[in-house]
């Protein structure tokens, strides 16, 4: 991140998809012109040589042609480019060249032409080496002391120190315990090479030390095939724990010399001695570096890195930042066009840029977000709308469309007739033998190209062979798809139902769903048996109307050959107990018992619906059953009674469970301390405390289990129960359709029934709720407090009281109205809903601070509140128009 | 085109230049002519580590499990001042918690979001596990199920055939005879491979092997014993190596293992000697910064945040922390002048433009409002940006009186992120001055129940209960309200009405 950028000066893209590495930039007065103006070297991994002398007219300009003096071709790639006194007997100045296996020596020279671009420069080769040995990098100076010329040392990729005396070869050495070459530079004033090696170390070796090391190389004088085995004694080693990009020796003045590492992670500075003078820790990965020497004694750094900027510091304090176009491998600074100081930089994929650093900002211009214009009388026209639909929608609170006529999708869902022949059910817990299984057909049909969601739901116990199905639909080409349902659980199901639902996105991207709901047969769970005459359970249902044969209600359980006025049927539910049903023969009345009143429901719900269904085929309008009472509400008690009891246990377990894990971990954690004890101490048979809390955490976990089994059952049957009793109180006080769907939303909450949030507080808090509002009697009820905070309660008598009650009024005629049953619906959903959602994420949001601003004004408003109730009654008094 | 190059000479090249996987690839072909080539194997050991590297500093994953089995507490009711797991000692009398917002376990928030400033520090397991959390907060329940696992296995992706290493196969001491390979085969068994106990068993080998007289071989045994757990341990394997050699990551890595200690001053003393000896490093300052801020220093971290920026001034850590600091003290004029530096500097995210468009609000510069708020929405990323910006805009609305907007701004926040519990506080307000007390108890409700940790709903309960003449629900949130936030005046006003009110009855 800077503020600024650097400013181009000149800049070029050199070559065409060549590569360029760290040694491939050179700046300097190659041709020796006397003007002492720097001229910028460029070398490619393609083994092309370059020489550019940019002069442009005004800062900014792109390449003149005859910017670039030289471009010639290389046979090899070129690794490095030095310019130095690199020929005996002249101290002009030289172009090193370094290809893999060759050190190549050139002199440029120009030669004038009568206008500015007949200028020609040449490429003259003084000398080369051949190499043995791949060369990787290669520095050079006045080696031991040698005034006016410029030796050449070269290291190999695999450790050996080559070092030239200009025309010929002197030795090599082989650099001890070496893996992977790192940079290389000399110091000329201690007069040594120093190098990091890949133990991480900076090593200095002193140049004397390598040239005594000779004696062991004899033989070999013209042929560098093999340096000296003999081991190089280190000057000084410095771990820095890291490996280093590049290496530099810097004077400040004859006294003080630096030599500044650059490691992938910080920034060295280390004395002569090496000593760390100075340590920078780097925020990013850098990419190359050069320190140079200003006004005598400081020493500034040029660092750039794998984000593009320049960073500039003296010592370790950052003087300036400055945005480059590219990745810099490669930086320097030299005199260009009697400009001083200009930043020479080069991208790895070939882009030199001359800049100069200024205040330039680098300003990011932020992209514009939507610019049209404005038509105020278009906005305020949506707007209005806008603002009309919301209305709409906060009065009606019910978000969802009307749902067109012509859909897109149809979805359809038949129940074949009849059992499988062959059961489909797998997994079944129920105990008999064959546990029958019926196949559902379900149709879909779309008129366009949609991915289809659909997931097939039938309450536990009854389960399905498969409920989800993803599949892509092709337009007007009907699917159908096959599976069957069955019982699973062992206990028999307290609903019919089920529901089919399609989810899918319209081509525009509108979420969509479609439902289909559809009643599974009864002979599902049970079949016909012989019916038996004595019962503890009896529940008598009137009708307005004559009789009919139970077989012609019931003929997929009546056999047909017996005598025709067959009046009693019996049903053996599959885990279930028996269920006789009797007509009477006089009257109009059938009578339905069993032992269990929970297993009452599912044949008084099938008897209601079959005749209803008899008479409406027979057009029978005024058709209407009835029920005398009393209500079974003792029995109905007994299961509530067992139900809440089985959640107490469920509390229990929890609550042992808990302990007992508190002190499974507090022996874990003594354990540990133990074992993190640097002397050993016994264990005091800790083992054996943990093994022993560990089966117990493992039974108290198996009987909870057992216990949510049970529970599961328990609850199955107390909504077989409370849908009778809905079923009977509705039919005992003929209550119409929206008053029973007010009660079953009352005892039915749609919720899980869980630990936290079960059956009877929920229905306890409906149940005061419609005593307090739609069937209060008079102001006292209101006193009923409904606590705020849903939790078990200690026992069920506030709740049977309440159901008494409310049977009580419902007795006396009370009469449940709608429209103050929306807010009590609506109260209960969003306490449900909160016990589930709990987070908070604030840290998360720390970078935005958007919450500071609200709590300061939302003090204000509070403040308001407390001093006086005025200015709310002015705001709302404000709002009614 | 293309001149033969020496393939290693090639790889050396690309892994100066950080393209790992050429280099990586042309290792494997040197690999596999000679696979006994130590050079071209050590190379691509170091380029699949640097693949993958993060700065171990900067990584600080703390789970559940270390937090409750830590053993490693100096006091468990430690003196004011001197601890950071006790919010709420603010010694340099910053912005109250009124002003500022406060984090889960009440420290105030910070302008930068950092690894260590994600969680809190929980009292207990059960508190721990019971403590909200959704899909985008979620901390890991312990630290190996957490990120370092996805640290470690990321790579095995990109190597369809299997790890290159097999480390459990390898002799480890052998390996530690050859301080070349070791160095680099340690980083790769701790980064890439995510093995700890092995890259310990190897450092412990060469560590040994060089006579103990390596730092850099202490500096990974500490920081694998941190990774362990064994804070004591890793303690004084940093000294020992600090001792031999002063490194500005060594230092950083002992003040870690301090704070993780919850022992802040002794962190605190470490930063100092290493700017004794380092003086002007900004990582070092930007430390003690971090551990005033943690400490509700907030004045101190003021100050060493300014010494950043006076080393280097393109911290962005430190102008964020001091424009927010600003903005807190009631300074949004100069809180904009800092977000708009980082503006400047090329940052361009929504957070920025959120920021920029409440200080601009609070700054009355009206006209740059919207506009900036306009950026943010486009620029947001998730659906909790996006939240947060409906949120501040809700926010303005309030400001400028125009309640419908608000309320429609709120009811946006809460559909773009449903756990907002500031937008739920709001919304009660709002519809407290409608009238609609049901609602608004119900709003409130759920706004403490997602952020236990923040006063105001409780407070506003308070006052709503008070309102409707519910006297014993107001005196139970008040002293709720009381709980989180003692020094809050409205509060103890409140309070001390109900008191006289309940002492006349």
């Amino acid at each position: 991140m800077s503020l600024f950028k650097a400013r181009e000066w000149w800049s070029t893209a050199v070559g065409n998809n060549e590569e360029f590495d760290q040694g491939c930039l050179c700046v300097a007065n190659v041709d020796n012109s006397s003007n002492d103006q720097d001229k910028i070297i460029v070398g490619s991994y393609m083994g092309f040589l370059r020489i550019y002398n940019p002069h442009p007219i005004k800062p900014g300009d792109s390449m003149q042609p005859e910017d670039l003096l030289l471009e010639v071709q290389l046979r090899d790639p070129i690794l490095q480019v030095e310019v130095g006194k690199f020929v005996s007997g002249t101290e002009l100045l030289h172009l090193a060249v370094l290809h893999c296996k060759k050190l190549c020596v050139y002199a440029v020279s120009g030669s004038l032409g009568n206008i500015e671009h007949g200028n020609q420069f040449q490429l003259k080769r003084m000398y080369e080496h051949t190499l043995q040995r791949t060369a990787y990098n290669m520095t050079y100076g006045p080696f031991g002391g040698i005034k006016g010329r410029d030796l050449i040392c070269i290291q190999s990729v695999d450790g050996m120190l080559m070092l030239f005396e200009q025309e010929s070869y002197s030795f090599g050495r082989f650099l001890p315990g070496f893996l992977l070459p790192g940079p290389l530079t000399y110091s000329s004033r201690t007069d040594s090479f120093i190098t990091i090696s890949s133990c991480r170390q900076v090593e200095s070796y002193k140049y004397e030390v390598l040239a005594f090391a000779k004696d062991a190389e004899t033989q070999e004088t013209e042929q560098q095939k093999l340096g000296s085995g003999k081991r190089l004694v280190v000057d000084w080693v410095l771990n820095i724990g890291e490996q280093a990009l590049d290496i530099c020796v810097i004077s400040v003045n004859q006294l003080i010399s630096s030599v500044f590492v650059l490691g992938e992670r910080n920034f060295f500075c280390l004395k002569d001695n090496g000593q760390i003078r100075f340590i920078k820790k780097l925020d990013c990965s850098p990419s190359c570096f050069l320190p140079y020497a200003v006004s005598g004694t400081v020493v500034n750094t040029l660092i750039g890195n794998h984000n593009s900027i320049l960073h500039i510091y003296q010592d370790v304090c950052l003087k300036w930042a400055a945005q480059l176009p590219h990745i810099p491998v490669a930086v320097r600074v030299g005199k260009l066009l009697n400009l001083r100081g200009m930043i020479v930089t080069l991208s790895d994929s070939g882009h030199l840029q001359c800049s100069y650093l200024g205040t330039d900002p680098s300003l990011f211009q932020a992209p514009k977000v939507e610019a049209r214009d404005i038509n105020y009388e278009e906005y305020d026209a949506e707007m209005n709308k806008l603002q009309k639909i919301i209305r709409e929608a906060r009065k009606i609170k019910d978000i969802v469309p009307k749902s067109e006529k012509n859909e897109d999708l149809s979805l359809g869902v038949t129940i074949l007739s009849g059992l499988d022949s062959v059961s489909q059910a797998t997994d079944s817990e129920v105990t008999a033998e064959v546990v029958p299984s019926t196949s559902i057909k379900i149709r879909v049909e779309s008129r366009q190209l949609i991915l289809i969601k659909l997931s097939v739901h039938v309450q536990s116990p009854l389960a399905l062979t498969q409920d989800k199905f993803i599949f892509e639909l092709e337009p007007y080409a009907p699917k159908t798809l096959l599976l069957s349902a069955f019982l699973k659980g062992n206990c028999p199901p307290a609903d019919l139902e089920g529901s089919a639902l399609a989810s899918y996105s319209t081509p525009t991207g509108v979420p969509k769903v479609v439902q289909c709901k559809f009643r599974l047969p009864l002979q599902l769970v049970c079949f016909p048996a012989q019916p038996s005459k004595t019962a503890s359970q009896k529940l008598t249902i009137d009708t307005n109307k004559l009789p009919i044969s139970l077989v012609t209600l019931f003929p997929d359980f009546a056999d047909q050959t017996e005598e025709d006025q067959l009046n009693a049927l019996g049903f053996q539910l599959l885990a279930g107990s028996r269920v006789t049903l009797l007509a009477s023969k006089t009257s109009q009345r059938y009578r339905i018992q069993s032992d269990y009143l929970e297993d009452l429901w599912l044949i008084t719900k099938e008897l209601t619906l079959r005749l209803e269904e008899h008479f409406r085929k027979q057009n029978c309008k005024d058709f209407a059953c009835s029920f005398s009472g009393p209500i079974p509400l003792q029995e109905y008690f007994e299961i509530i009674d067992h139900h809440f009891e089985l959640r107490l246990n469920a509390a229990k377990y929890e609550q042992l469970l808990s302990e007992r894990a508190i002190q499974f971990r507090a022996i874990e954690r003594r354990l540990l301390a133990r074992f993190k004890d640097k002397t050993p101490a016994p264990l005091q048979h800790l083992d054996t405390l943990l093994e022993g809390t560990y089966r117990q955490v493992i039974a108290l976990a198996d009987a909870a289990e057992e216990n949510q089994t049970n529970m599961f059952q328990a609850f199955t049957k107390l909504k077989s129960a409370t849908q009778l009793v809905i079923l009977l109180i509705s039919l005992w006080q003929k209550l119409s359709a929206d008053q029973v769907a007010i009660l079953e939303a009352a005892f039915l909450p749609l919720t899980q029934d869980a630990q936290e949030l079960g059956w009877e507080e929920s229905v306890d808090a409906a149940v005061s709720h419609l005593l307090k509002t739609c069937l209060s009697k008079s102001s006292k009820d209101h006193a009923l407090t409904l606590s705020n905070q849903l939790c078990i309660p200690k026992d069920t008598n506030r709740l049977k009281k309440h159901i008494t009650v409310l049977y009580d009024r419902l007795a006396k005629g009370g009469h449940m109205s709608l429209n103050t049953d929306v807010d009590s619906q609506q109260t209960m959903i969003p306490q449900g809903g909160c016990a589930t959602i709990l987070e908070s994420d604030l840290e998360e949001r720390s970078a935005s601070q958007d919450s500071p601003a609200m709590f300061t004004n939302h003090r204000q408003l509070m403040k308001q509140k407390t001093k006086s109730g005025l200015p709310q009654y002015e705001l709302q008094e404000a709002e009614k128009p | 085109m293309g001149l033969e190059m020496d393939p290693l000479l090639h790889a050396l090249s690309y892994f100066r230049r950080r393209k790992f996987q050429q280099c990586s690839d042309l290792c494997s072909q040197l690999l596999e002519k000679e696979p006994s080539d130590q050079a071209a194997w050590c190379l691509k050991v170091r380029a699949l580590t640097e693949m993958v590297y993060v700065d171990e500093i900067d990584v600080d994953q703390e789970g559940i499990a270390e937090m409750m089995l830590d053993e490693n507490a100096i006091a468990q009711v430690a003196r004011p001042g001197t601890s950071l797991k006790v919010p709420g000692t603010s010694q340099g009398g910053g912005p109250s918690q009124a002003v500022r917002p406060v984090t889960q376990t009440g420290r105030p928030l910070t302008g930068f979001v950092r690894p260590s400033t994600q969680g809190g520090r929980p009292g207990t397991i059960e508190q721990a596990i019971k403590t909200p959390r959704t899909a985008h907060t979620a901390r890991p329940m312990t630290s190996a199920s957490g990120r370092y696992v996805r640290l470690g296995t990321a790579s095995m992706l990109t190597n369809p055939d299997g790890p290159f290493i097999n480390v459990s196969k390898l002799n480890l001491n052998s390996y530690a005879e050859k301080p070349k390979l070791a160095k680099a085969l340690f980083e790769y068994i701790f980064h890439h491979e995510n093995d700890v106990k092995n890259a310990l068993d190897l450092a412990a080998y060469a560590t040994q092997h060089a006579q103990f007289k390596d730092w850099w071989w202490k500096v990974q045994i500490g920081k694998c014993y941190y990774r362990l757990g064994l804070y004591r341990e890793a303690e004084t394997q940093f000294k020992s190596a600090l001792r031999q050699q002063d490194m500005v990551d060594t230092i950083l890595y002992l003040a870690k293992v301090y704070s993780r200690l919850d022992q802040p001053l002794t962190a605190l003393n470490v930063f100092k000697q290493g700017l004794d000896r380092f003086p002007g490093e900004v990582s070092l300052i930007c430390g003690i910064a971090r551990i005033h801020e943690e400490m509700n220093n907030i004045s101190a971290a003021a100050e060493c945040y300014k010494d950043v920026l006076k080393q280097d001034n393109t911290h962005v850590e430190a102008i964020a922390c001091i424009g927010s600091n600003h903005f807190y003290s009631d300074q949004p004029e100069i809180a904009l002048r800092f977000y708009r530096r980082l503006l400047q500097m090329g940052i361009y995210n929504c957070q920025l433009f959120n920021n920029l468009g409440l200080c601009c609000f609070y700054a009355q510069q009206y006209d740059m409002i919207l506009t900036s708020f306009e950026r943010a929405l486009s620029l947001a990323e998730s659906e909790e940006e996006a939240a947060d910006v409906w949120y501040n805009l809700g926010h303005v609305a309030v400001g400028i009186g125009d309640i419908n907007l608000a309320y429609q701004c709120f009811k946006l926040t809460l559909a773009n992120n449903n756990d907002h519990s500031e937008a739920y506080n709001n919304l009660a307000v709002l519809e407290m001055q409608k009238g609609r007390v049901e609602q608004a108890r119900v709003f409130l409700q759920t706004a403490s129940l997602i952020a236990p940790h923040m006063y105001e709903p409780h407070f506003n309960f308070a006052v709503l209960s008070e309102k409707v003449g519910d006297l014993q629900r107001s005196y139970m949130a008040a002293q709720k309200s009381q709980e989180i936030f003692q020094e809050h005046v409205d509060t103890q006003q409140l309070i001390n009405q109900l008191k006289q009110h309940f002492a006349r009855l």
